[in-house]
């Protein structure tokens, strides 16, 4: 034993064995506190990583949302503006009515239209506003505005009609999300096809078809339309593409904020898209009632009264509405010589007192001559009838 | 959307006039005038289906007798150009035919005239 304790190499090695225990834990702390400051250094580079996307998607849904109002505030400009210049085409229209102007200014109306959409699309897409009517419309006359609202509106072809109303708050979403489909039709199919609408009744409403006889869409252009459709909102004007592709993102955002549906999903029996809207009763009233045309000329056909000599044949048209028209048929197919059925024939006996007033005055004032009586009193009865009603 | 702001004092019309006439162009001036007359063609019971709203208003209108084009315009609110596409429209599917405006009455005699006259003021005053 003692020769080992004496041997010196026993206690370099004892030593060197302490000094490698001291070296191993000091590694070992080292080590750990190497793997503490990696974590914390770990931990710390993640919050910085969060705060950055964080921050980065702030500043881009600021910079969206900038975007937006700037846009939003922009259009409604414009959308102001195309309105206000379709009321001046509609005055320019009914005061140039016979002129060969009138075929321009259909032109330039057709043109302010696709102009007007473009700029409610973009407002749509920037919760902006859509513009509003204060009446419902017939489910016709809101596809027919849609078709106006496109370049190709001569391609597009209504063949059935129903006899529904779409209440005024869903009108212009209705017609503007009809226009984009129309829109992607016509252009997505060769120019010398047309493009159908049909209008059904279902249970859950009413359908509005939309046939192209086009391409069809791609796998790729299905999955995007199908996304913006159903499950996923554009919002702003960002990622749609260029050139901006409008239509389903558009399309998606009305259907999502009035409440209606819209598919693309099925193929036209015509090789191209069939787009269905799927208006529910929500959206439907009863057909809107025509307007009654011209009630100015009713009320300035009524102060006649007093019997005068030119009040009478005046006063032969006081009874409104279009069906009185019936009367003028003699009068405006042969206007000479006729037998005197006439102030027998006006219904109203007032009417006929008055006539009979003025005859008995007239054959007083000649001695015989009825037909005499006839032409006097027929033509101006005539003349003054269509110069009124115009 | 009622009661928010933006409510033009008067909404342009929701549908244009260039798509009721389906975008065809004016009929010729000698064609249908002011003053030509248009009935319903007589053989043309059945109602066609495929007519917009304006041409059923249009031939109602006519299926009472003849009317003038200038007539006719003044009952719709239609400018006059867009009716005459409408009737020449109607006209090529034979819903309305034409009829040459009438010759123009041959003038009052004035001396019948002036009895009248006479008669009135023995009359009247």
């Amino acid at each position: 034993m003692t020769e080992y304790t004496g041997n010196p190499l026993l206690w370099v090695a004892l030593v060197a064995l302490v000094a490698a225990a001291v070296l191993i834990s000091r590694q070992r702390r080292a080590a750990r506190e190497l793997r503490r400051q990696v974590r914390g250094l770990k931990d710390h580079y993640t919050e910085l990583e969060n705060d950055y996307g964080k921050s980065v998607r702030a500043a881009q849904e600021r910079a969206e949302d900038e975007t937006k109002t700037v846009l939003k505030s922009a259009m409604r400009t414009l959308q102001g503006l195309a309105a206000e210049q379709q009321l001046v085409l509609s005055r320019l229209q009914a005061k140039y009515g016979d002129s060969a102007l009138l075929q321009d200014l259909l032109e330039i109306d057709h043109t302010n239209s696709q102009f007007g959409r473009r700029a409610q699309s973009i407002a749509v897409l920037c919760d902006g506003w859509l513009g509003g009517r204060r009446d419902t419309a017939s489910v016709y006359d809101v596809v027919r505005s849609a078709q106006g609202r496109i370049r190709h509106f001569r391609r597009i072809d209504i063949l059935s009609q129903v006899d529904f109303g779409i209440t005024s708050r869903a009108v212009e979403p209705v017609a503007l999300a009809l226009a984009e489909l129309l829109d992607n039709a016509t252009s997505y199919s060769s120019p010398d096809t047309v493009v159908e609408i049909n209008l059904r009744t279902v249970p859950k409403g009413i359908c509005v078809v939309v046939d192209d006889a086009g391409v069809g869409m791609s796998d790729e252009e299905r999955v995007r339309a199908d996304r913006l459709l159903a499950t996923e909102r554009a919002s702003g004007v960002a990622g749609l593409g260029n050139p901006p592709q409008f239509g389903f993102a558009v399309i998606g955002l009305l259907c999502e904020r009035f409440g209606f549906e819209v598919s693309v999903d099925s193929s036209s029996p015509y090789g191209g898209v069939r787009a269905v809207v799927l208006l529910p009763h929500e959206l439907l009233t009863a057909m809107p009632e025509k307007k009654t045309p011209a009630p100015v000329t009713h009320s300035a056909a009524r102060p006649v009264r007093d019997g005068g000599p030119e009040a009478a044949p005046v006063s032969a048209r006081t009874d409104d509405g279009l069906p009185r028209r019936r009367r003028k048929r003699p009068m405006a197919i042969v206007p000479g010589n006729e037998p005197t059925p006439r102030p027998a024939g006006r219904s109203d006996s007032e009417q006929a007192q008055v006539m009979g007033a003025f005859q008995r005055g007239t054959r007083s004032g000649r001695d015989t001559d009825p037909e005499g009586t006839d032409r006097t009193r027929r033509t101006p009865g005539a003349s003054s009838e269509g110069h009124e009603v115009s | 959307m009622t009661g928010r702001d933006g409510w033009e004092a008067e909404t342009p019309e929701l549908v244009r006039p260039y798509v009721i006439t389906k975008g065809r162009g004016l009929p010729d001036e000698d064609h249908l005038s002011l003053i030509t007359l248009v009935t319903a063609s007589a053989e043309d019971t059945r109602r066609p289906l495929r007519l917009s709203p304006e041409e059923q208003s249009l031939l109602d209108l006519c299926s009472a007798g003849y009317l003038s084009v200038a007539e006719i315009a003044g009952h719709t609110h239609l400018p006059l150009g867009v009716v005459r596409i409408l009737l020449a429209s109607l006209m090529e599917g034979g819903h309305l035919m034409t009829r040459p405006p009438v010759a123009r009455a041959r003038l009052a005699d004035k001396e019948i005239l002036e009895e009248v006259l006479n008669g009135l003021r023995a009359k009247f005053g």
